[in-house]
């Protein structure tokens, strides 16, 4: 009975990928009580009877569908309960063959990498480097769903933002909820590019920022600058923290940091001294 | 003061017998361990490596890889060392009963020392252990009506000897013996009292370790699971260092069993809690020697099936024993350098990493385990941007396990993206053997910023076009990006012009007017003070002694007191003077 409903929300949860979260978000709890009646929410710990694993693997269709559902609906929060909820069951070995694992755990990986979470990123990726071995399936990278998420990492470390930006517009997005990444990553690819240009070029021309930041017209570079407190004289583009590093004008501030920096360097080297000295002491 | 020096001298001889084996046995264990673990590829590898010359002088210093013939093996080595004479079942038979009394002495005095000494005496007898060895040793030390009886049945079925009845007089001993009398005397006086149980773990170790060796996997893994239960059960503090050993090797049957580590339904996975459980009551018992084995277990285990976010949890909610013993600490170090690796915090990896292979036994037995951490220490220096150093890799011992990772160095000391891609595709199989693969492909951005940091160094100005030319970038919009990131990162002093496509470098400032030097002598200088504390505090100083000294020192005083009252009176004599000097 239970059994016969998960399969038609799951059915219905299928077809309509278009479905307004709310809506799928009750049907999902609908299955979760289902679940919980055929005692699958969980696998159980080896040993133990548990539920049989055509149940499990329901149980797994569920979760892969909610957490699509909630990257739809732009909800990394929910999306990584589901995943944490998932994880168990990519243990299982009676459920190893799935559709959705690659793209889920693709889309993790994307999750992680914009928000910055390298550490988990690349404990992801080794998990992922041993079961590919294990399983014989050759390169995580020739994937389409694990690969774009690993390519676009390297990118991002490289510099060559480029290439990322040309992997977001072009067809290479394996699926739609990828795109959903594209803007954070596109603002935070456009900071980093910010960011490295202050130090890197003295001066830039407005025309040419346009193609650096991938901004769409002048109007923008200006808001953008703006924003990020440059300031637009002739047509060019000065940075001004550029001018604070390098010898500007402000360097009344420089020298006086560099006087607090030399007193703090000299009472270093004086209490590293004292504190030789304190241990020859012990020693001899 | 005085009084140390001479009293430790006195403990030497006693000490020094033992530690001169205890240093090679305790490598060789763990070398087995790397050997082994290391999915048994890396032991042909170690055995084309292990060329050392010392290896013949040694009794026990056998290569790592036990094999499963150790029993003929030992037949065709002992009689170099050995007096001739001495028949070598009996040796070992009594070798083996030797350690029965320090675990008694162990028991009675409930000092751990004499039992890790008995235990390290099992790496010098693994080579010689055989059934029949066991089985006669079991024999003769256990009698029939003994309440143990039903343990050392246990004991002998797991070696496949069941048959052989208990409590057999030691008499063809006897017969055969010329010179070892104690130990035999010893055995004989088991018979009549009450075998202790550490006596049984030991032998039930000793199980462990032959099956093993003979790679009875799943046999051992049973009777390991028995043990633990038993362990268990007796709770007993001074089995503590001895159910260390039993986990240990549970641990390692596990890893050889049927669906092999890296799948999540190895049963590497299942003994988990058990190990986790014994880790609870150690830690709660502030046990040492089990905290830190099963720690290190437990993060091999993670490790093995990938599972890095949960290791690194278990390092997070574990405090590692300061004062374990020196191979674990190497091993936990180990463990913990990949982990930090994995999760991009280099800094700390490396000095986990150095502070292993540098812990790691110097003499050529635990080779597996030096030649994994440096491979793993070189990666990490080449990810944090520094090249290892040239000698690594003309020690003789390592230079041909480190092949793949010198030409990898080269590429990246060049900053030749060619090279760099070549030698990874070509070692590919042996990177990922070494679990360093994924590590290594995140070092193409290394090779990058090296790249650019050779030409920024090299010219004073560069086309954009000429640095994708010579860096093989896809393009030129590419190579200014990553440029840019360069500079901003600190890798180079340079500036872009984007009008007219160039990078133009700056002048590189002189090391020696920053404060770099200052800091790297610091370094230096905390190291060297580091080291001398540990080595005050890894001396080891008899109990009671400052009591003997207290009263040497007080009687010296009483001395002083006494010559100072004859001069006092001799002055009183004199001078006439009254004085109360009591109150000194």
């Amino acid at each position: 009975m239970a059994e016969r409903n998960l399969q038609q929300i799951l059915n219905q949860l299928r077809s309509n990928p278009g479905l307004p979260y709310p809506e799928a978000s009750s049907l999902l709890s609908k299955a979760k009580i289902q679940l919980l009646q055929l005692k699958a929410a969980t696998p159980s710990a080896p040993g133990t009877p548990g539920a049989s694993p055509q149940h499990l693997a329901l149980a797994r269709d569920v979760y892969e569908q909610g957490a699509l559902f909630s990257i739809r609906a732009r909800n990394p929060d929910a999306f990584t309960r589901y995943v944490s909820q998932l994880q168990p069951f990519y243990e299982l070995p009676a459920t190893a063959g799935s559709g959705e694992r690659n793209k889920v755990t693709g889309l993790y990986l994307l999750l992680l990498l914009t928000q910055g979470r390298y550490a988990e990123f690349h404990s992801e990726l080794e998990t992922l480097s041993t079961r590919a071995k294990e399983g014989g399936a050759g390169e995580i990278e020739g994937d389409r769903f694990l690969g774009y998420p690993i390519k676009l990492e390297r990118w991002l470390m490289e510099g060559s933002y480029d290439r990322v930006w040309k992997a977001m517009k072009s067809r290479e997005v394996p699926s739609e909820e990828y795109g959903v990444f594209s803007e954070i990553l596109t603002s935070q690819i456009r900071s980093e590019i910010a960011s490295s240009s202050e130090r890197a070029y003295p001066s830039l021309p407005l025309s040419s920022t346009k193609s650096l930041l991938f901004l769409d017209s002048e109007g923008a570079v200006i808001d953008f600058a703006r924003h990020r407190g440059w300031t637009v004289r002739d047509g060019n583009i000065y940075f001004p923290t550029s001018a604070a590093t390098v010898d500007g004008e402000p360097v009344n501030v420089t020298s006086d940091a560099d006087a607090g920096d030399d007193k703090e360097f000299s009472r270093m080297v004086i209490e590293n001294t004292l504190g030789y000295a304190r241990e020859l002491e012990t020693i001899v | 003061m005085p009084g140390k020096t001479p009293h430790s001298n006195g403990n030497e001889p006693v000490e020094n017998g033992v530690r001169k084996n205890q240093d090679v046995d305790m490598t060789d264990e763990k070398s087995s361990l790397k050997g082994k673990g290391k999915k048994g590829v890396k032991e042909g590898e170690d055995m084309t490596v292990v060329v050392p010359p010392s290896k013949t002088t040694k009794q026990s210093s056998q290569p790592p890889p036990p094999d499963a013939d150790g029993d003929v093996e030992m037949d065709v080595d002992k009689p170099e060392d050995l007096e001739v004479k001495v028949d070598p079942v009996t040796q070992v038979i009594t070798d083996i009963k030797s350690n029965f009394a320090l675990l008694d002495r162990a028991v009675a005095l409930f000092d751990a020392r004499f039992t890790l000494r008995a235990l390290r005496s099992i790496s010098s007898l693994r080579k010689r252990l055989t059934p029949d060895i066991l089985a006669q040793v079991i024999a003769e030390t256990f009698s029939v009506s003994s309440t143990s009886a039903s343990v050392a049945k246990q004991l002998l079925v797991a070696i496949g000897k069941e048959d052989v009845p208990l409590g057999r007089q030691a008499s063809s001993e006897m017969e055969i013996d010329s010179e070892p009398k104690a130990p035999a005397k010893n055995g004989n006086k088991k018979e009549n009292k009450e075998v202790i149980p550490e006596i049984d773990i030991f032998l039930s170790i000793l199980v462990q370790v032959y099956l093993f060796d003979s790679k009875q996997f799943q046999q051992g893994a049973e009777f390991s699971k028995y043990l633990s239960e038993r362990i268990h059960s007796l709770n007993r503090r001074t089995l503590d260092s001895l159910s260390a050993k039993v986990y240990f090797y549970y641990s390692l049957f596990c890893e050889q069993l049927a669906p092999l580590p890296p799948s999540p339904q190895s049963p590497i996975v299942a003994i988990r809690p058990t190990l986790l459980t014994a880790l609870r009551t150690a830690v709660l018992r502030k046990d040492i020697d089990i905290q830190a084995s099963v720690i290190v277990l437990l993060l091999r285990s993670y490790l093995l099936t990938s599972h890095i976010s949960q290791a690194d949890l278990l390092v997070s909610h574990t405090q590692f024993p300061e004062n374990a013993a020196n191979n674990q600490v190497a091993r936990f170090l180990y463990y913990l350098g990949r982990i930090r690796a994995i999760q991009l915090r280099y800094t700390e990896a490396h000095e986990h990493l150095t502070a292993a292979t540098r812990k790691a036994p110097a003499s050529s037995c635990a080779l597996g385990f030096a030649q994994t951490a440096t491979k793993l220490l070189l990666v990490v220096e080449l990810l944090m941007g520094d090249i290892p150093e040239r000698a690594t890799f003309r020690v003789p011992s390592m230079e041909q396990a480190l092949h793949p990772y010198f030409l990898l160095v080269q590429a990246v000391r060049v900053g030749n993206l060619e090279d760099f891609e070549v030698t990874i595709a070509e070692h590919a199989d042996t990177f990922r053997r070494d679990g360093t693969y994924s590590l290594i492909l995140r070092l193409r951005q290394n090779v990058i910023k090296t790249g650019i940091r050779m030409m920024s160094l090299s010219y004073s100005r560069i086309s954009l076009r000429d640095i994708c030319i010579r860096l093989h970038l896809g393009s030129e919009e590419s190579a200014e990006y990553i440029v840019a990131k360069a500079i901003r990162d600190g890798v180079i002093e340079a500036t872009l012009d984007r009008e007219r496509g160039f990078m133009k470098s700056k002048e590189v400032g002189d090391v020696y007017a920053t404060r770099e030097p200052g800091e790297a002598f610091h370094d230096r200088i905390r190291a060297c003070l580091a080291l001398h504390d540990e080595s005050v505090k890894a001396m080891r100083f008899p109990m009671n002694q400052h009591r003997l000294e207290l009263k040497n020192a007080q009687e010296a005083r009483e001395r002083e007191r006494e010559m100072a009252k004859e001069i006092q009176e001799g002055d009183l004599d004199e001078d006439d003077l009254g004085g109360d000097f009591e109150g000194m």
